[in-house]
């Protein structure tokens, strides 16, 4: 069962991501706005659920709480750019710089901890604990009766898992999907485009853009939330990393996947971070040594970047054939008058 | 009725006094309702940077802006834009480039109103009367909906600003109480009670209709669109006697962008709007003989102050070489200072 191992293992890691990438793309693509707090609302994200559920909150109200921080996060850069006038990357470090104070004061208020901060929490999730995750509160568990405890029924646990998670992704695009076709979204998409046409259309952009900004920062934190879930564990260098890998399925899930129409652009983001994964997978499978992680990453993004450009290469080199093609068939009639270049006399 | 009194605006980037530019020196303007006025003038000599005090994308050093007896100087941009349609020189700016044409009329349509984050944005009672309009504009924009702004030509997207600058949702009856309050002039609960009277005797009205319809026995259709009927009456009695704020249409220097033939074209099109809807319009050109041909009011801005403001007859006898000797006579005046 090797195959389905590893499939469910792509999925765990690549789903949350989804969640990710659907968050950055809202700010990145459809705002203009590169928003550096995603990775700081990811972490915030993680160690609000994790701390909840530590404390043994209901996991659901959990992720919620974690999606409420997120959404703070992207209000603060939104405000600092928007009514402060600081550049938008600016603002955006400036929430991020502050995250990493935050999460460790947040995870400081795991019970029986003394001091006022804590770097890092883990916690175990059993059947009838006081610790449950939003997985675990449907996971089937047959009983071991050689060691006597429950153990959790393989492989139907992480299907389960898998399937929750692509409820929670589904749920989001389809979320996304409908707010940006109303008439807020419209006036928001509007906004990312010509800000000074939004303005004359009477769309107040200051606004439009901080409810965006909070809404991508929602997003991300809940997939720090979904993430944090899986993992079990939350330290304050979680969310390290996490950036490169939402933009780089953004960029390879548009560049395979297209971006057609908003719910084809939408679906190709998603698809992309599962991608993304794949090949990462593959790469280590392949023997690649994890050291060499992040030169894999860039050099995916650079190729990723680049397919638009060798498309268009192939495009005109055909192009240039066809027309040869053309030309050859029109001069063995004789006649190359409609194509080809006209001598000087 | 539009009007700017006793507005200065001094551009200056780092601080003293040396680098000072007036771009507005102490100008007062009145435009009365159905003007279609060309605004010409050299670089720098304000006439954009009226258009953008106009807007509201700049504010004033001194001085106020007064739409309709009201004071507007300090109402931010997005909320001006009810009440002026606005082109800009830049056709890739006026229009979403990402967007298709359907979903950029459609935020021009909700101009003035509140987006609702729940209302789906499309609508296809608009699709059609998006359709019958682009059909007076005979571009072939109406069979291209679905496409992509950002495809389309220069001319194509400048002629799009320019529908979008002009149609517009009727007001609600939100809408009109808010403006009537803010623009009668009277006092408020005055104005307000005034306005609830009247809409309390027009819904009796329609009711009325509504239930002599009910009992008539008319056929469902036949029902339906008489329903429809009286609807419209209701709005139209409404309308005529709260909606107090025309539109205004602002024109950067539209057609500057454009290729003569396109900006020929476009030019014309303007024109035809302004006439069939009577649209109080400013228009910036730098091309004098446009600014003579179209319009029945002319100002010329020389260094921050109106010199020539001519209208009606006295316009037409002017030439291109008139104005070009009055440039050259501010020029003189102004070295001789």
């Amino acid at each position: 069962m090797e195959v389905l191992d590893i499939i469910l293992n792509i999925l765990s890691s690549g789903l949350p991501c989804c969640l990710l990438a659907l968050g950055i793309f809202l700010t990145y693509r459809i705002l203009d706005f590169a928003d550096l707090t995603a990775e700081g609302s990811f972490l915030l994200g993680a160690c609000t659920a994790g701390v909840m559920i530590f404390n043994g909150v209901n996991p659901f109200l959990a992720t919620l709480a974690s999606i409420g921080v997120g959404a703070i996060c992207g209000t603060i850069t939104g405000v600092l750019n928007r009514y402060l006038k600081i550049p938008k990357l600016l603002s955006g470090i400036i929430t991020l710089t502050a995250s990493a104070s935050i999460a460790l004061l947040i995870m400081g208020m795991a019970s029986g901890n003394a001091g006022l901060f804590k770097s890092q929490i883990s916690f175990n999730v059993e059947k009838g604990g006081a610790s449950q995750t939003i997985y675990s509160l449907f996971t089937p568990y047959v009983y071991d009766e050689a060691f006597g405890i429950w153990r959790v029924l393989s492989p139907w646990g992480e299907i389960i898992k898998i399937a929750i998670m692509a409820a929670v992704v589904a749920l989001a695009m389809l979320a996304i999907y409908f707010f940006f076709g109303t008439e807020y979204g419209m006036a928001i998409r509007a906004t990312g485009m010509s800000e000074k046409m939004a303005k004359a259309q009477g769309i107040n952009t200051d606004v439009a853009t901080i409810i965006c900004v909070a809404i991508s920062n929602a997003i991300i934190a809940l997939a720090g939330a979904l993430y944090v879930q899986e993992a079990k564990s939350a330290s304050a260098i979680t969310a390290t990393g996490y950036l490169v890998i939402g933009l780089a399925s953004i960029i390879v899930g548009e560049a395979v996947f297209g971006k057609r129409s908003f719910k084809n652009w939408i679906i190709s983001v998603s698809l992309g971070s599962i991608l993304y994964f794949i090949i990462v997978t593959i790469a280590i499978r392949l023997g690649l040594p994890t050291e060499f992680k992040s030169l894999l990453y860039a050099i995916l993004i650079t190729i990723a970047l680049c397919i638009p450009f060798i498309k268009n290469g192939v495009n005109s080199i055909h192009l240039a054939r066809k027309r040869k093609s053309e030309i050859n068939k029109l001069s063995e009639k004789g006649d190359t008058k409609d194509v080809g270049t006209q001598e000087c006399k | 009725m539009l009007e700017l009194k006793n507005v200065s605006k001094i551009f200056n980037l780092t601080g003293s006094v040396e680098d000072e530019r007036i771009a507005l020196d102490n100008v007062s303007l009145q435009i009365k309702p159905g003007e279609f006025v060309t605004i010409i003038g050299g670089n720098g000599s304000g006439k954009s940077t009226t258009l953008n005090i106009v807007s509201g994308s700049l504010i004033p050093d001194s001085g106020k802006v007064i739409l309709n007896d009201v004071d507007i100087t300090k109402m931010p941009e997005h909320r001006r834009a009810a009440y002026f349609g606005r082109v800009f020189q830049d056709p890739l700016i006026g229009t979403a480039a990402d967007m298709s044409v359907l979903e950029n009329l459609e935020i021009a349509y909700q101009r003035g109103r509140i987006h609702s984050p729940i209302t789906w944005g499309f609508k296809k009672a608009d699709k059609e009367y998006f359709i019958e309009e682009l059909k007076r504009f005979d571009l072939g924009l109406e069979n291209r909906l679905g496409q992509k702004v950002g495809v389309m030509s220069g001319g194509q997207r400048q002629a799009l600003t320019l529908l979008m600058a002009t149609i517009r949702h009727r007001p609600t009856i939100k809408m009109m109480r808010r403006d009537y309050i803010l623009f009668s002039q009277k006092d408020k609960v005055q104005a307000a009670n005034e306005f609830d009277a009247e809409l309390e005797t027009n819904k009796i009205i329609l009711k009325d209709k509504l239930d002599a319809l009910k009992n008539s026995n008319l056929s469902r259709k036949e029902r339906r669109i008489k329903a429809k009927e009286a609807m419209f009456e209701f709005d139209q009695a409404m309308l005529a006697k709260f909606d107090l704020t025309k539109q205004i249409l602002l024109l950067d220097e539209h057609t500057a962008a454009l290729d003569p033939k396109t900006a020929r074209k476009v030019l014309e099109l303007t024109n035809k709007i302004v006439c069939e809807n009577q649209m109080t319009t400013l228009m910036v050109t730098h091309n004098m003989k446009d600014a003579l041909t179209y319009g029945n009011r002319l100002i010329m801005f020389h260094s921050g102050h109106i010199i020539l403001d001519v209208s009606g007859k006295e316009k037409q006898k002017l030439k291109v070489d008139d104005l070009l000797k009055m440039f050259e006579e501010a020029d003189e005046k102004l070295i001789n200072e």
